[in-house]
C-alpha cells in the first residue's frame, strides 16, 4: 500500500511538472554564450521578442482608415515574428570579430543567403543582410549591424515586401529598420537624380548640336554672301 | 477488492485536485502577486499597494468599455538594491508562469534601469505586466486589455 501511495505521488508530481511546459524557444538562436558575454559587456541591452500573436496584438492597435497604418497592418499581418538584439557599450573593444563570426555563423544555413555585405572603416563597421528565400519569395531577413559601440542584431521572419520594411520603424525598438527605408529611398533619389542629370546632359547635347548647326547655317551664309 | 481499487483512486484524485494547484502556484502560476512576493524576498524591500485599486480598476474598465480591465498596480519606492538584469528577468518569467512570452527587456548597467514587458493572449484580450526599475523606484503593473474596445476608446 506504502509503495503505491509513493507511486501514486510521483505520478501526480509527474503530471503536475508536465503542465509547467516552458514557452517556445526563441528563433533567433543566438549562440548563448555569446550571448551571455554581449549582455554582461552591454552598458545596455534591448530586446524585443514579438511572435505572431504579439504581432497581431499590435495590428490592432492600427487604424485601417489612415493609409500608412493600413500598409504597415497589412505588413504586420504577413509576418511570424520580429526578434531584436541591441548592445551598446560604453567603449570600443567590447566585442571581437570572434563574436561577430559566431553569430554570424549561427544563422549560415543553406537557406539563408547573404544580400549585402558592407564593411567600413577598415572593419569597424559593417553590416549583413541575409535573406531567406522559399520558392523565389522572401520570408525572411536576418540583419548583423556592428558599429564600434553598438551591436544590432534583428531576425524576421514571415512574408516581406522589403519596399515596406521601413514603415515597421513605427513599432517599438524597430527605429532601426528606419534606415533600411532611408536607404531604400536614398537609393530611388539618386535614380531620379541620374535619370534628371542624363536628361539634362541630352538637353545639353541637342542645344550644343542646334548652336553647331547654327554656327554651319551662320558660316554657309557668310561663304554666300563673300 | 473494491475498497482496494477505491482508496488509491480517491487519493490520486486528491493529489491532483490538491498539490497540482498548490504546485502550479508555488512555480509562479499566480502572475503579479508571485512576482511581488518574490521581489520582496529576493530584495528585502517592501511593496506599497495602491488604495482602492479595485475600485480604479473598475472605473477603468467601464470608463473604456472593458478596453482596460483588471488593473493591478505594486509600487516599490526605497528599491536600493541593485538589481542584475539577467536575474530579475528569470525570476519574473518562473513566477509570472505558463502562458506569458516576454516582448521587450531593456536593461541599462546606468542607474540602476530594468525594464520588462511580458505579454499573455488571452482569448480576444491581451494580458501585459510591465515591471520598471528606475533608480531606486520599481513600479509592476498587471492589465487586461482588449485591444479592440481601447482602439475605439483611443479613436475617440
Amino acid at each position: 500500500m506504502k509503495e503505491k501511495m509513493i507511486g501514486l505521488i510521483v505520478g501526480a508530481l509527474a503530471l503536475a511538472g508536465s503542465a509547467f511546459a516552458q514557452n517556445a524557444p526563441s528563433p533567433l538562436m543566438l549562440p548563448p554564450q555569446v550571448e551571455k558575454e554581449l549582455a554582461a559587456r552591454a552598458a545596455n541591452v534591448t530586446e524585443v521578442t514579438l511572435n505572431k500573436d504579439m504581432l497581431g496584438f499590435a495590428s490592432k492597435f492600427m487604424n485601417d482608415n489612415d493609409k500608412d497604418q493600413a500598409q504597415v497592418n497589412q505588413l504586420i499581418q504577413g509576418l511570424d515574428g520580429i526578434y531584436v538584439r541591441d548592445y551598446e557599450f560604453d567603449k570600443e573593444g567590447e566585442y571581437s570579430m570572434d563574436d561577430i563570426e559566431k553569430l554570424r555563423q549561427a544563422i549560415e544555413t543553406p537557406e539563408w543567403t547573404p544580400m549585402v555585405r558592407d564593411r567600413e572603416r577598415k572593419g569597424a563597421e559593417m553590416t549583413d543582410v541575409m535573406v531567406k528565400s522559399v520558392n523565389g519569395e522572401t520570408k525572411g531577413m536576418f540583419i548583423l549591424s556592428a558599429e564600434p559601440k553598438e551591436l544590432a542584431i534583428v531576425l524576421i521572419l514571415g512574408n516581406i515586401r522589403l519596399d515596406q520594411l521601413g514603415q515597421l520603424g513605427g513599432l517599438g525598438g524597430l527605429g532601426a529598420l528606419g534606415s533600411v527605408d532611408s536607404n531604400v529611398r536614398a537609393e530611388e533619389k539618386a535614380k531620379e537624380a541620374q535619370k534628371k542629370a542624363e536628361e539634362k546632359a541630352k538637353e545639353a547635347q541637342k542645344a550644343a548640336e542646334k548652336a553647331n548647326e547654327a554656327q554651319q547655317k551662320a558660316q554657309d551664309a557668310g561663304k554666300d554672301t563673300q | 477488492m473494491r475498497r482496494h481499487f477505491l482508496i488509491p483512486l480517491v487519493c490520486s484524485l486528491l493529489l491532483v485536485v490538491i498539490v497540482v494547484p498548490w504546485i502550479a502556484h508555488a512555480a509562479g502560476g499566480g502572475g503579479i502577486d508571485c512576482v511581488v512576493s518574490a521581489i520582496e524576498r529576493e530584495y528585502h524591500v517592501r511593496a506599497t499597494r495602491i488604495p482602492f485599486m479595485a475600485l480604479a480598476s473598475f472605473i477603468a474598465g467601464r470608463a473604456t468599455h472593458g478596453g482596460v480591465a483588471g488593473v493591478r498596480v505594486a509600487e516599490f519606492e526605497h528599491f536600493d538594491k541593485a538589481a542584475d538584469g539577467e536575474e530579475l528577468n528569470r525570476m519574473v518569467a518562473e513566477k509570472l508562469g505558463e502562458g506569458w512570452q516576454r516582448m521587450i527587456r531593456e536593461t541599462s548597467r546606468h542607474g540602476n534601469e530594468q525594464a520588462l514587458i511580458f505579454a499573455r493572449p488571452e482569448g480576444r484580450r491581451m494580458g501585459l505586466f510591465i515591471l520598471d526599475l528606475n533608480g531606486n523606484e520599481m513600479g509592476v503593473v498587471e492589465v487586461s486589455v482588449d485591444p479592440d474596445h481601447l482602439n475605439e476608446t483611443i479613436g475617440r
